[in-house]
C-alpha cells in the first residue's frame, strides 16, 4: 500500500464574514482507508466537506488529492479528478427521473463536448443507460428507475444519492451522514453496501453521528470541534479520549442547561 | 392548398420555431423576455443581406441565425451573471434596447419599416420548422438535455457533479436565441416587410406564455403551445383581440390549476401506457 | 433651456415614480414582478378619457379611475397570491402577464386601437418661474405624487398594517409566526399599488392629454426601470428612480430625438442590472432578494 495519502488537508482555514469556521485543519486519508469525521453539531464537518469538494474556496491552506494540489481547482473538475460526495440533506434533482439523476454523474467520466452530446436518452439500449440501470439494480433499486424523485421514501432517496455518486467512479467518496434517518435494517444494508465499495478500492471519508455505525465500519476517526481537529485516533479508542468526551459532554452540558 | 390555409400553416410553423427558441432557455431555468429582440436581429440581418448585399434568402437566413448567435454569446456573459427575476429583467431590457436601436437605423428603414426582398414560401418554412423540431428533439435527448435540466433544478449539485454550469447556461441561451433569429429571418422573407415595433415585449410575452401553456417538461409541449396559440382564433372565428382575451384566460386558468403546463412527463407516460399494453417487468 | 428640460423631466418623472412605487411594493414585499401594473395604468387613463368624452366631471372621473385601479388590482391579487404561497415567484409573474394581455385586449375591443385625445374641461394654466414654464396641472401631479408617497411612507412606518407589510417583506414565514395576518396585509399592498398605478395613469392622461390602449407598454413599463434604479423594495428609491427616468427621457428626446428614448431608458436598466442590481438606494422594505 502506497504511503502517500490519497486525500490530504494542510492547515486549511475558512471564515465566513469574520466568523472562523475551520481553523488550521490538517489530516490525511490513505488510499483504501475508511475514516470517519465526527464532532458535535456545528463543529464544521460539512464545511470541511464543502471545502474539499470546492463549494467554497479555502482562506488558507491546501487540499491535495493523490498528491495533486486541488486547492484552486474549480468544483466541477474535482469530481472529474475522482472525488465524489453525497449531501447531508438529500439533494436529488426534482425534474429528472431517478435514472436521469444517477446518470448526471456519468458526465464526470466523459467531460467533453462529445460526452455532452451523447444521445443517452434517445434509445433505451445505450450503454450509459444500461450502466445506470445496472448500478440501481445492484442495490435493488431498479424498479424506481423511471420514478419521479420527490415522492420516494427518504431511505430510498438516500440510497439513490449514493448510487449517483458512485457512477462517477470516484477514487475518494465523501459521505455526509449517510445513515441519518435510516432505520436499523436500512443502516445494515448501507453498511454492507459501503463494505462492498470499500473492498473495490474506493477510499471513504464519512461524516456521521451514529457511533455504533462508525465503530463497526471505520477504522480511524478524526474529531472536530469548533472548526479544529481535536483528536485523531482509532475508532475503538475514540470513546476513551478525554478531549473527545469533553467535546461531546460539553455539548451535552449545554443542552442540559438549555432545558433547565 | 388554399392560400388561407397556407397562411395559417406558415404562421404555425414560425410560432413553433419561436416556441423552441424560448423552450430551451426555460429548461435551463432562464425566462427570456427578450426573445423578440433576437427575432428582430435575425429578421433585420437577413433582410439587409438580401436587400443590400443581393444574397439569396436561404443563405441569408442561415447567416442571420449565426449573427444572432454571436450577439447572444456576447450578451450572455453579463446577462448570465444574473439569476431568476434579475435575469428575466435583463433579457427584457435587452430586448427593448435591441428594438430601439433598430428603430434608429435608417439604413434598414428606421421607424418606417423595411420591405424585404427574397421570398420564402411555405415549403421552406415548414422544412425549417421540422428541422428545428428534429434538432431540438435530438439535443434534448442527449446528455445536454439532462444537464441543463439539472442546472435549472440545483446549480450547486450540478456543479458538484461535474457539470459546467456556466457553459450549459450559455449554450442554452445562445442556441435558443439563434433559433429565434431564424424565426425572425423566415418571418421577414415570408411577409416581405418588417418593422421594429412588431418585435416588442408583448411578442416575447406571448411566446413565453404559449410555451408554458404547452408545458416545458417534455419536448412536445412547445408544439402544443404553438398550435393552441395559432389555431385558436381560426377555430373560434373571433377577432384577434378576443383570441388574446381567451388565451389570457387559459393562462390564468392553467397557472391556477396546472402550472406545469398541459403536456407533462406523467401525462406522456399515461398516454403511452394506454396505447401499448404494459411490457413484462424487466428483472 | 437646461432648466426647462429638467423641469419637464421631473414632471414626467412623477408619473414614472408612482408606477415605480407600485412595482416596488409588490416586488419588495412579495418578490413578485407585477406585469399587470402597466395594464391598470392604461385602463385608468382610458377610463378618464372615456368619462371626459361622455361629459362626466373630472371630480367623478378621477375617483372612478382610482376605484377601478383598486378593483383590478384586487382581482390580480386574488388570482396570483395563492400561487405565491408555494414559494414559486415565477407563476404569479406569468399570471400577471396574462392580466396585462387581458386588460389591453379588452380595452382594444371596447375602444379600438386609436390613440385618443383628451379634451380637458379647463384651460391649461402655466406658471412662469424665471425662464422656466411650469404647467400647473403637472405641478399638481408632481406634488400629488410626492405627497401620496410621503403618506405611504408614514403608513408603513407608523401604522400596524404598515409594520405588517414591512415584516412580510423581511421574512414572510416569520411574519406569520409573529402573528401578522398575511391574508389581510397582502391585499392592502395590492390595493395601494393599484391606486398608485391608476393615479399615475390618470395624471399622465390629463397632463399630456392623450390615452391609448398601448400606453401601458409605452409608458408604464418604464416604471420597471425606475424601480430597479432606485432599488427594489425602496419606495423613496422608486421616486428617485422615477424622476431619473423622467429626466433621462426628456433629455434624450431633446438631444437625440424621441426614437432613442428606449435605448436610454432600458439601456440604463440593463447597465444597473449588470453593475449594481440592488439599485442606487438600499432596500428599506427588506425585499428585492436575488431569487
Amino acid at each position: 500500500m502506497s504511503a502517500r495519502p490519497i486525500l490530504a488537508l494542510e492547515a486549511v482555514s475558512k471564515s465566513f464574514g469574520g466568523l472562523s469556521v475551520i481553523q488550521d485543519l490538517s489530516f490525511a486519508v490513505l488510499p483504501g482507508e475508511r475514516v470517519a469525521l465526527i464532532g458535535p453539531n456545528g463543529a464544521g464537518k460539512t464545511t470541511a466537506f464543502n471545502l474539499i469538494t470546492g463549494v467554497y474556496p479555502v482562506d488558507a491552506g491546501r487540499v491535495l488529492l493523490d498528491g495533486r494540489d486541488i486547492t484552486r481547482l474549480p468544483a466541477r473538475k474535482r469530481i472529474r479528478a475522482g472525488l465524489a460526495r453525497t449531501f447531508q440533506n438529500i439533494r436529488l434533482l426534482q425534474h429528472l427521473t431517478v435514472l436521469e439523476n444517477v446518470m448526471v454523474a456519468q458526465y464526470a467520466r466523459s467531460a467533453s463536448l462529445v460526452g455532452m452530446l451523447q444521445p443517452v436518452n434517445l434509445l433505451p439500449g445505450n450503454r450509459w443507460q444500461r450502466e445506470a440501470r445496472d448500478a440501481l439494480g445492484e442495490v435493488g433499486l431498479a424498479q424506481y428507475a423511471e420514478a419521479a424523485t420527490g415522492s420516494l421514501p427518504y431511505g430510498i432517496q438516500k440510497r439513490i444519492e449514493l448510487v449517483r455518486a458512485l457512477l462517477a467512479r470516484p477514487r475518494v467518496l465523501l459521505l455526509d451522514e449517510p445513515a441519518a434517518g435510516l432505520n436499523p435494517a436500512e443502516t445494515e444494508a448501507l453498511a454492507a453496501q459501503l463494505e462492498a465499495i470499500s473492498d473495490a478500492g474506493v477510499t471513504l471519508l464519512v461524516v456521521e453521528h451514529d457511533m455504533h455505525f462508525i465503530g463497526a465500519f471505520c477504522r480511524r476517526v478524526v474529531v472536530l470541534n469548533f472548526g479544529c481537529k481535536i483528536a485523531e485516533c482509532d475508532s475503538d479508542a475514540v470513546g476513551d479520549d478525554p478531549r473527545v468526551r469533553e467535546a461531546y459532554l460539553g455539548a451535552d452540558q449545554e443542552l442540559a442547561a438549555a432545558h433547565a | 392548398m388554399s392560400g388561407y390555409l397556407e397562411g395559417v400553416l406558415v404562421v404555425l410553423a414560425i410560432n413553433i420555431i419561436l416556441a423552441y427558441a424560448a423552450f430551451l432557455p426555460i429548461v435551463a431555468g432562464q425566462l427570456n423576455l427578450g426573445v423578440a429582440g433576437f427575432m428582430a436581429t435575425g429578421a433585420y440581418v437577413s433582410a439587409y443581406l438580401t436587400n443590400a448585399q443581393g444574397w439569396l434568402p436561404v443563405p441569408s437566413a442561415l447567416a442571420a441565425m449565426g449573427a444572432t448567435a454571436l450577439l447572444a454569446l456576447v450578451v450572455a456573459v453579463p446577462i448570465l451573471r444574473t439569476r431568476g427575476i434579475y435575469l428575466a429583467l435583463a433579457t427584457f431590457a435587452f430586448g427593448q434596447v435591441v428594438v430601439a436601436i433598430i428603430l434608429n437605423l435608417d439604413v434598414v428603414g428606421g421607424a418606417s419599416g423595411y420591405p424585404v426582398r427574397g421570398y420564402l414560401g411555405f415549403p421552406v418554412i415548414a422544412t425549417a420548422a421540422a428541422a428545428v423540431f428534429v434538432a431540438l428533439y435530438c439535443l434534448f435527448h442527449t446528455r445536454f438535455g439532462i444537464s441543463v435540466t439539472a442546472v435549472s433544478d440545483d446549480e450547486l449539485v450540478a456543479d458538484q457533479m461535474g457539470l459546467s454550469v456556466r457553459w450549459l447556461q450559455t449554450a442554452a441561451f445562445t442556441i435558443g436565441s439563434a433559433v429565434a433569429g431564424l424565426a425572425g429571418a423566415l418571418h421577414a422573407h415570408h411577409f416581405s416587410y418588417i418593422e421594429a415595433q412588431y418585435f416588442n415585449v408583448l411578442l416575447s410575452i406571448y411566446v413565453v406564455l404559449y410555451v408554458l401553456l404547452g408545458g416545458t417538461q417534455t419536448i412536445y409541449g412547445p408544439l402544443l403551445g404553438a398550435a393552441v396559440f395559432t389555431l385558436l382564433p381560426e377555430l373560434l372565428r373571433g377577432s384577434a383581440e378576443w383570441r388574446y382575451v381567451i388565451f389570457a384566460g387559459l393562462i390564468l386558468a392553467l397557472m391556477t390549476w396546472r402550472p406545469q403546463g398541459v403536456v407533462t412527463r406523467s401525462l406522456l407516460r399515461r398516454l403511452f401506457e394506454w396505447r401499448r399494453p404494459p411490457a413484462a417487468e424487466a428483472t | 433651456m437646461l432648466a426647462q428640460q429638467l423641469v419637464n423631466g421631473l414632471m414626467l418623472g412623477s408619473v414614472y415614480a408612482l408606477v415605480a412605487v407600485a412595482f416596488t411594493l409588490t416586488m419588495g414585499v412579495l418578490r413578485f414582478l407585477n406585469f399587470s401594473i402597466p395594464g391598470i395604468f392604461m385602463v385608468a387613463g382610458m377610463l378618464i378619457w372615456a368619462m371626459l368624452k361622455g361629459g362626466i366631471s373630472l371630480l367623478l372621473a378621477v375617483p372612478a379611475a382610482l376605484a377601478l385601479g383598486a378593483v383590478l388590482s384586487f382581482a390580480v391579487e386574488r388570482l396570483t397570491y395563492p400561487q405565491m404561497r408555494g414559494g414559486n415567484h415565477f407563476i404569479p409573474l406569468v399570471s400577471s402577464m396574462a392580466f396585462l394581455i387581458l386588460f389591453e385586449n379588452l380595452v382594444l375591443i371596447v375602444w379600438g386601437s386609436d390613440q385618443q385625445r383628451l379634451l380637458l374641461p379647463f384651460d391649461s394654466v402655466s406658471a412662469r418661474v424665471g425662464n422656466v414654464v411650469i404647467g400647473v396641472p403637472q405641478l399638481i401631479g408632481l406634488a400629488t405624487a410626492v405627497g401620496v408617497v410621503w403618506v405611504l411612507d408614514l403608513v408603513l412606518k407608523r401604522t400596524r398594517i404598515g409594520r405588517g407589510v414591512r415584516s412580510i417583506a423581511e421574512d414572510a414565514e416569520t411574519a406569520t409566526i409573529l402573528g401578522v395576518s398575511v391574508g389581510r396585509v397582502v391585499p392592502v399592498v395590492f390595493l395601494i399599488g393599484g391606486v398608485f398605478t391608476a393615479l399615475a395613469g390618470a395624471l399622465f392622461a390629463l397632463n399630456y392629454q392623450q390615452a391609448s390602449p398601448f400606453m401601458g407598454e409605452e409608458v408604464a413599463l418604464k416604471g420597471i426601470s425606475a424601480m430597479v434604479i432606485g432599488g427594489m423594495g425602496n419606495i423613496w428609491g422608486a421616486i428617485l428612480g422615477g424622476l431619473v427616468i423622467g429626466v433621462v427621457e426628456t433629455a434624450a428626446i431633446h438631444w437625440f430625438g424621441a426614437r432613442t428614448v428606449d435605448i436610454w431608458v432600458y439601456g440604463l436598466l440593463l447597465a444597473i442590472l449588470f453593475v449594481r442590481p440592488t439599485g442606487l438606494l438600499t432596500s428599506a422594505l427588506g425585499g428585492g432578494g436575488a431569487k
